[in-house]
């Protein structure tokens, strides 16, 4: 009898949260702004991650006949090349790869540490709470491009650490507001009813308090993306992010911006895709808030 | 009040000396932890060489004096001699790069808080206007074009086609040679602090005291001056230190940009050639600074408002 | 009304409201809040307007005073002192409001702004309307304290909103509404928030200002007991439009109202009249 109470109030939980879905999707879709942003996104990383395939060039081929060739239909070279003759279209589509799959995984990553510190300080509250909060108080403190750049510095460039490094220093926000909004959430009733059917502290976390953290998470998710890739590429901009051969599109801006007097193109195209890809986050972002948390007026 | 103000500035004071005791303590064990130690760049030192200069970096000592002797030292604000400029101690090197970089830092943080407040007060005024759509668009465009597009952008356009700008160098100081830094500097902040003010100040003009002040038959001017400029700076006040953080990163950047001698661009070629003493020494450096503006944000924020409990 | 022509030559005639229409534009059209009001206040007496939430109660008086949100407007007449305060320019508007025209709303805890202390607060729409200095503003606000039973010592005019309970940031909003020596005071659900001994205080304070200074008070309320102490004359507003209006005793024990008679069932029996 007791596991069919439970069920009741999970139940009674999930209720509230699909018809809360059904709305937010309907009003994230009126936004006009982030339903082009989607489009713009999608065709991005379908570009980044399938175009490779229908071009000619590969990201790493050499041609020394055709250095510094400018944007054109004729020669194949859409995006035009660079000073070793690579194709530039080409390597803004793997460096696109890079970019975003860095932005994505290194995102999930302190998505993954920060929710499990911020559920743990909120719910448990009291002086472990205190003190979880201290240190996050005391590492936001510090500049976190210093602070990875000192890691990637000790530790190497390996691109995975780069993951680990840029994860650790993202997870503060998240950590931050999932603490925020498991504190009130903590106080509502379904909580007080599931604890007092006895369900333990691991399942209440479990199946009342992250399913309804996934609102903020994902606008969090997509707002923090835009930040990541900026991050990898401001580090692939000094020289200290992805080595080659591999490329993103830091590296690419970094490049361009050395040769922008004689080759414009191989500034304006990557910072294009950039560009066009972080103010898209930004939008979907926006829309998922509003969709989700909706201002009137 | 004045007591009870000192009061809350110490128990502050005491709660940053921690945090930045821990700083000092990660910086300290990074470079004992780092691989590739002071001197695996170089070939291998005859045996009495390599004693001597294991006692002018005090090698032999146990770990815990050597902390102890890292901190004494900090304190005097001696960094530790560079593990690469073989004659130039950290102190001097960052020393070397503080004009630079105060100038750049201060002016922008500055301009930041005053354009991108004045921008967003004007724009949640002025909402859905043709101004505030600019004032968004600009911002948007501060946020998504990161500082190395837009820098080069910059330099591209006045400097290049223009020929209005150089393109770099620091020419001691020369204003001209400070204004495409600066501008590339200070954007992403204005644009993130428009945002910012335009939200917090429609916030405000929505709510229920302003509506009583509306009922008062106050004019839109005074109400402003007087109810709702002080309420809708405080988010801005709290976000000082982020953005001097986000100053301080994009300087590392734009110092490279621009060949600007400034700290932060000391503190990238440390990096890569891994001169760890200078690289820890500008983050303690930063660190500091950023904590005491963590500080002075707090007191100006309980200045501002009332119902901050001191 | 009949009597209308009468008061207006007796000159008791404060505020005259016909065919009032309000509007709102909303995403899913056009809302309309306010459906042909008539209805007037004269001097030294009360007004009430009862009704559920989203009667439009409140958005009558707003879209008199200007308070109406942006997507708002009204059509209609809205005659003060010989000016369509409808159509009338903000300016002209304005310079009523706060000196004539007192509005207190229903929220006391977030109506004062956080930052200023409570006799600035008070200060300030003295010397805005009637140019006087601060001192002599300074002690009008304790003259005003006075009548609504505050202590008119330094401490209150000293302290930020934050540091006063409910009850007495209502009487603040009341004390800010008589600065000015205004002819009509607007009150909107003024008890609502507050508990019911204090809310007996501010409705005796009410009936004095009705009685000492000749005060013309319109009190909106969802609460029938309320308007029963207080009012002279009561609006029965639903879904915008009013139902039914007359004299409060007339009202309560014969009205001729469907929706009046409902209304006046929900009352738990052992409130008299």
């Amino acid at each position: 009898m007791n596991k069919n109470n439970i069920k009741i109030v999970e139940d009674y939980a999930n209720i509230k949260g699909r018809s809360l879905w059904v709305d937010a999707r309907r009003r994230l879709f009126q936004n006009k702004a982030a339903v082009v942003s989607l489009i713009l996104l999608f065709f991005v990383a379908f570009l980044s991650f399938f175009g490779p395939f229908f071009l000619k060039y590969s990201f790493s081929d050499t041609d020394w006949n055709s250095i510094y060739y400018p944007p054109s239909l004729i020669n194949g070279h859409f995006l035009g090349t660079d000073g070793n003759g690579r194709d530039l279209l080409v390597r803004i589509l793997y460096g696109g790869r890079l970019s975003l799959s860095i932005g994505v995984l290194a995102t999930l990553v302190s998505v993954f540490i920060g929710v499990i510190y911020g559920t743990i300080a909120g719910y448990f509250g009291g002086k472990l709470d205190i003190f979880m909060m201290r240190v996050v108080e005391i590492l936001y403190a510090m500049p976190y491009l210093i602070f990875v750049i000192i890691l990637m510095v000790v530790f190497g460039r390996n691109i995975y650490f780069l993951f680990i490094a840029i994860g650790a220093v993202e997870w503060l926000t998240m950590a931050r507001i999932v603490r925020g909004q498991t504190i009130s959430l903590k106080e509502k009733e379904f909580i007080e009813t599931s604890k007092a059917l006895g369900q333990t502290n691991f399942m209440i976390i479990w199946k009342h308090i992250i399913p309804n953290l996934a609102g903020p998470i994902i606008v969090y998710i997509t707002l923090m993306v835009p930040s990541v890739i900026i991050l990898e590429s401001f580090l692939s901009f000094l020289g200290l992010g992805v080595q080659e051969p591999l490329t993103s599109w830091g590296v690419l801006i970094s490049e361009g911006s050395r040769e922008m007097e004689t080759a414009w193109w191989l500034l304006i195209f990557p910072g294009l895709f950039m560009t066009i890809t972080l103010a898209s986050l930004n939008f979907i972002g926006d829309g998922l808030r509003d969709a989700i948390d909706p201002k009137e007026y | 009040m004045r007591i009870t103000m000192i009061k809350f500035i110490t128990k502050r004071i005491l709660i940053a000396i921690p945090t930045l005791l821990i700083i000092v303590a990660f910086s300290f064990s990074m470079m004992r932890v780092a691989p590739g130690g002071p001197f695996t760049n170089e070939r291998a030192l005859p045996p009495e060489i390599e004693r001597n200069i294991k006692a002018a970096y005090n090698l032999d000592k146990p770990v815990y004096e050597q902390f102890y002797i890292y901190i004494k030292n900090l304190t005097k604000g001696d960094f530790g001699p560079s593990f690469k400029y073989k004659d130039f101690s950290v102190k001097e090197l960052i020393l070397n790069g503080l004009p630079v970089s105060v100038t750049l830092g201060l002016s922008s943080i500055i301009i930041s808080l005053f354009i991108g407040s004045l921008l967003g007060i004007i724009a949640a005024i002025n909402r859905n206007t043709i101004f505030d759509y600019s004032v968004m668009g600009v911002s948007l465009v501060g946020i998504c074009v990161p500082s190395f597009v837009m820098a080069p952008l910059l330099s591209l356009f006045f400097s290049l086609y223009l020929g209005i700008l150089p393109t770099s160098g620091w020419n001691n100081g020369n204003i001209l040679n400070l204004i495409l830094p600066i501008t590339a500097l200070s954007l992403p902040q204005i644009a993130v602090i428009s945002r910012m003010m335009r939200a917090s100040t429609i916030e405000v003009l929505n709510s229920n005291f302003i509506r009583t002040a509306k009922s008062k038959g106050l004019n839109q001017s005074y109400i402003i001056r007087k109810h709702v400029i002080r309420a809708s700076i405080l988010p801005i006040i709290e976000y000082l230190a982020p953005a001097s953080a986000g100053l301080m990163t994009g300087s590392i950047i734009i110092e490279q940009i621009f060949g600007l001698p400034g700290i932060g661009r000391y503190f990238v070629v440390g990096a890569l050639q891994r001169d760890y003493t200078l690289v820890s020494g500008v983050l303690i450096l930063y660190a500091s600074l950023l904590i005491f503006l963590i500080l002075i944000t707090d007191i100006i924020r309980a200045i501002l408002d009332p119902r901050v409990k001191i | 009304m009949q009597l209308t022509q009468k008061n207006i030559k007796n000159n008791s005639l404060l505020l005259d409201i016909n065919n009032l229409n309000v509007f709102f534009n909303t995403p899913e059209g056009t809302s309309h809040v306010v459906k042909d009001a008539n209805f007037n206040i004269k001097k030294g007496t009360c007004l009430g307007v009862v009704g559920e939430s989203g009667s439009g109660k409140t958005q009558t008086f707003f879209s008199i005073t200007g308070l109406l949100a942006n997507n708002g407007y009204a059509e209609g007449k809205a005659f003060f002192k010989n000016t369509n305060l409808i159509t009338c320019d903000d300016e002209t508007r304005r310079g009523f409001l706060g000196k004539s025209i007192g509005f207190i709303f229903q929220d006391p805890m977030t109506s004062l702004t956080p930052h200023l202390k409570i006799g600035d607060q008070l200060a300030e729409i003295a010397i805005y309307h009637k140019k006087i200095n601060k001192n002599n503003a300074m002690k009008r606000a304790i003259e005003v304290m006075d009548i609504v039973k505050l202590p008119s010592n330094r401490d209150i005019i000293n302290s930020y909103p934050h540091e006063l309970s409910g009850g007495m940031k209502q009487r603040i909003m009341i004390a800010i509404s008589l600065m000015c020596e205004p002819d009509l005071i607007i009150a909107d659900e003024p008890t609502t928030a507050l508990d019911v001994t204090t809310q007996s205080e501010i409705l005796n304070i009410f009936n004095d200002l009705k009685k000492n200074l000749n005060i013309g008070l319109v009190l909106i309320s969802h609460n029938i007991g309320v308007i029963a102490e207080t009012s002279n004359e009561v609006l029965v507003m639903k879904d915008g439009q009013i139902l039914e209006s007359g004299d409060t005793i007339k009202v309560l024990t014969k009205p001729k109202n469907e929706y009046t008679k409902h209304l006046l069932s929900c009352i738990p029996p052992w409130i008299g009249n």
